[in-house]
């Protein structure tokens, strides 16, 4: 399999990874060596996830300033 | 106190670049070459001692599987060479030995320095570097044959000792209390997982967590729980891998960590059992976090023995 660079993957790729290396170290299916490669690489894609998150947080904030109009600041919404 | 030496698990090989080598019990030998000790070398067991916990089938298939040369892959990251049967049965001869010299009442504290480890190895698989539960069939000796009512298992590795878990699942007599990394090898070690007859107490810590969170939880669940139980004899599986260099594990412990709890386990051991803990190497990747934490806990294990 070709490997995406973490930094460059979407946001569904990245949580599909994630929860692949979840699903494997709770199965214990990683040898001992390898357990905490896999954690350090579950580690980065949270990361990632975190930061795609964060983009499309700024986005919407983005979005709902354009549309109200208002000065007063972006305000993120909820849930996101 | 008593070190019992396994010097022929300077003969048992990895492959080439192995985080669980030769080295590693080199420096623990150099370590604790200044402490003020008795010393002995670890004896070979005899298959019906191991036969304490593991079936007869798992040691004759471990037995054949053993290279005249080379190196045979038994798991993942398990392998055997020429040398390793000669260690791994003097790894289990030799807490045996720490275990009769404790309750023979000629110290009240032993260090057993030996590999291959043996936390990971379950009834009838051999993984994580381990062939033989030695901490387990050292409790269950000390029950059967040495007649002790209650002995109980506290192992500080960074990984959960799923093998011991599993060697004394059904024992009511032992307890087996096991603190580790969660999410970590071997993925066992949930909270839940409480043995047969709630002998068995698992303490997950979160990657990132320092030697005041471990503090912390040794406190409030360890030491009570010990001291409830009420043992007769204290062992150890004393891991370094939970030290802040580990390369395998993301735990932040420091050598004084190792220290504390040490310190904190042998007066539970004054209070309960006339101070008689036996204590053996598993884990630790990392050198001079290997030898700074061995060194500290065998240096607490030293004092006061009367």
């Amino acid at each position: 399999m070709a490997e995406t660079p973490i930094e460059e993957m979407s946001f569904e790729d990245a949580i599909r990874e994630l929860e692949k290396v979840v699903t494997q170290l709770d199965r214990g299916e990683v040898a001992l060596e390898d357990s905490i490669k896999l954690y350090e690489r579950g580690a980065a894609l949270k990361a990632r996830c975190e930061a795609k998150l964060k983009e499309a947080e700024e986005k919407v904030a983005q979005i709902t300033l354009d549309a109200t109009g208002e000065a007063t600041g972006a305000k993120p919404v909820e849930g996101l | 106190m008593l070190i019992v030496n396994n010097p022929s698990g300077l003969a048992h090989e990895m492959p080439e670049g192995h985080p669980e080598r030769i080295a590693r019990l080199e420096t623990v030998f150099a370590v604790l070459a200044d402490v003020d000790a008795e010393r002995m070398e670890a004896p070979a067991a005899r298959e019906a001692d191991i036969a304490l916990c593991h079936p007869q089938s798992y040691i004759d298939a471990m037995r054949d599987a053993q290279p005249t040369q080379g190196m045979v892959q038994i798991d993942a990251d398990t392998s055997a060479s020429p040398g390793t049967w000669e260690a791994a049965l003097k790894g289990v001869g030799g807490c045996l030995a720490a275990v009769d010299a404790v309750l023979g009442g000629k110290h009240k504290r032993a260090f057993v320095a030996t590999r291959p480890p043996g936390h990971h190895a379950e009834k009838s698989r051999a993984m994580g570097f381990c062939l033989f539960g030695n901490i387990a069939i050292a409790a269950q000796h000390a029950l059967d044959r040495h007649g002790l009512d209650r002995v109980a298992v506290v192992d500080f590795d960074v990984h959960h000792g799923n093998g011991t878990q599993d060697l004394l699942w059904n024992e009511p007599r032992a307890l087996f209390i096991s603190s580790h990394q969660m999410p970590l090898y071997p993925g066992s070690g949930a909270v839940h997982e409480r043995g047969a007859s709630d002998n068995v107490m698992n303490l997950p810590l979160p990657p990132g967590s320092d030697g005041l969170a471990m503090r912390s939880r040794y406190e409030s669940h360890v030491f009570p729980r010990l001291r409830d139980f009420d043992p007769d004899l204290i062992l150890i599986s004393a891991g370094f891998d939970a030290h802040a260099r580990d390369p395998l594990a993301n735990l932040l412990w420091e050598d004084e960590d190792f220290a504390w709890v040490t310190r904190e386990l042998v007066k539970v051991a004054d209070a309960v059992c006339d101070g008689r803990v036996v204590s053996t190497l598993e884990g630790g990747y990392d050198l001079q976090g290997l030898g700074g934490g061995v060194l500290a806990h065998v240096s607490e294990l030293e004092d006061n023995d009367g």
